[in-house]
């Protein structure tokens, strides 16, 4: 009961955030709005492009939104307010409504998933509705039974990244450290790719194991990445360790 | 003036957050140079140093956000407009900082980088292109100063420390890279046309004199705007 409560509380204070919303505002609308992008600019030439094609292209820019989400949930909770309005920190507040740590973290983890889910599959049925659309059958049809399980995909690796960004910043608790690295590691040149160069173990870290999940091995960059399943796998289970760290630090500190 | 320069400048001295930006720059040109000369993609320092660009203006840009975004963290900006009332000084005051502040650090980034990646490629025994174009390299160094600039104007616009930074490290990290693939007019984008600084190719519209100039048209529009509101709200 206690833990139901918790969750409706930590799903009004999130969506309260104006933050939250521009984060899921980017995973939404800037996937939709680049994929319709490249499909009108590739619809009269490139007979190749499919709706597919286009739209898991565009999962970076939803991946930034989705560690924005994981980022700020934890470090507004340790943002402090202006000294005119006493200086405190919203995490005082939250302790003191809930004093059960576990159950705190735990409801905002469910918060993320639901948030994120819910968001991951709306920007991407709606993107490859309207690509399907704009870029009509001339590439050729696709296994839908393949789109289903890429877009899912998608849903899956968005909340993983944004609850490693959570844990990570639940050690930090300032966003700005987390920020950068997550933000500099979505992108499509991201330090895990180039560290992929250097060793092939960089395939094992958790942006990269992932990939699969939703790319097809010939639009990334990496050489020989893990197959969907085993990436899944190794991607959770970063995201299984890191949030059980920061469990046992987050019961354990102060506040 | 030169009270509001030092002033600035010992109020950067004495930010953590600062120091451990400009620190953490170096050291990262320093593994970044070792990394990418030792991936074996390129055999020249020049190219080394212009591949780690990318990263690095990340921790300029962090700078220029910081040095304007850190007051209005908390009551700071009040403060400093107590001790400097003069709203134009104090902007100069803390552009010319910033200016020293990113020169240094974009300099010592871009000269350890480049010995990194001499000594790395060496080690590797691999040929090392001699008699290298030092152009490009000075032209980094410039770009990574002007692309903090933006991230200041930016902070001074937004009156904030984390919008101004999600937003322009998604510009330059994830908007710029992913629109470069779909239409030529990405090139216009601050962070495209300042890269023709070190990147020796021009492209068809822009060279790297033009491109500067469209990146300096970039600051002084968003500067322009954030001065004009900067010298008339409240603070």
């Amino acid at each position: 009961m206690t833990l139901l409560r918790t969750i409706v509380g930590e799903f009004r204070k999130t969506l309260t955030l104006p933050a939250a919303l521009v984060a899921l505002g980017i995973a939404l609308f800037g996937t939709i709005a680049v994929s319709l992008l490249v499909a009108s600019s590739s619809a009269g030439h490139a007979a190749h492009s499919t709706p597919a094609s286009v739209v898991f292209n565009t999962v970076p820019l939803g991946t930034v939104g989705a560690v924005i989400l994981g980022v700020i949930v934890i470090s507004s909770e340790y943002t402090a307010n202006t000294p005119d309005a006493g200086g405190g920190r919203q995490i005082s507040a939250t302790l003191v409504a809930t004093p059960h740590r576990l159950v705190l973290l735990l409801s905002k983890v469910v918060v993320i998933v639901v948030l994120i889910v819910v968001t991951a599959v709306t920007a991407i049925a709606v993107s490859l509705g309207l690509a399907q659309v704009i870029l009509g059958t001339t590439g050729g049809h696709e296994d839908l039974s393949d789109m289903i399980a890429r877009s899912a995909g998608v849903a899956l690796y968005w909340t993983l990244m944004s609850l490693i960004a959570l844990a990570v910043t639940v050690f930090t608790r300032s966003g700005i450290v987390p920020l950068i690295w997550f933000i500099a590691n979505s992108s499509l040149i991201s330090v895990s790719l180039l560290l992929s160069k250097l060793t092939s173990l960089a395939r094992y870290l958790p942006d990269l194991a992932g990939m699969r999940l939703f790319a097809t091995p010939s639009s990334l960059a990496v050489q020989d990445p893990l197959e969907p399943l085993t990436g899944g796998l190794v991607m959770a289970a970063w995201a299984i360790v890191l949030l059980t760290a920061s469990t046992l630090a987050f019961t354990r500190r102060d506040a | 003036m030169m009270n509001t320069i030092t002033a600035e400048l010992i109020k950067l001295r004495s930010l953590p957050v600062a120091l451990a930006t400009m620190g953490g720059t170096l050291a990262a040109a320093v593994v970044l140079a070792a990394a990418i000369a030792a991936s074996g993609t390129t055999t020249s320092p020049t190219q080394v140093v212009i591949q780690s660009i990318t990263y690095l203006q990340v921790g300029l840009i962090l700078l220029g956000v910081l040095i304007i975004g850190i007051d209005y963290t908390g009551s700071n900006m009040r403060t400093a407009l107590l001790a400097t009332p003069n709203r134009r000084t104090l902007l100069v005051g803390k552009c010319v900082a910033y200016l020293l502040a990113a020169a240094a650090t974009s300099a010592a980034a871009i000269v350890a980088g480049f010995l990194t990646a001499t000594i790395t490629l060496a080690i590797r025994e691999s040929a090392t292109e001699t008699g290298a174009d030092t152009w490009p390299v000075i032209g980094a160094g410039v770009y990574l100063v002007l692309i903090g600039l933006l991230g200041l104007a930016l902070a001074l616009l937004l009156r904030s420390l984390i919008p101004p930074l999600v937003a322009m490290l998604s510009l330059v990290l994830i908007i710029s890279p992913l629109l470069s693939t779909l239409t030529s007019y990405a090139q216009y984008l601050p962070d495209q046309a300042g890269s023709l600084l070190y990147h020796r190719e021009s492209t068809a519209e822009l060279t790297s004199g033009t491109g500067m100039l469209v990146l300096l048209a970039w600051i002084v529009a968003i500067g322009a705007g954030a001065v004009m509101e900067f010298r008339s709200r409240d603070a």
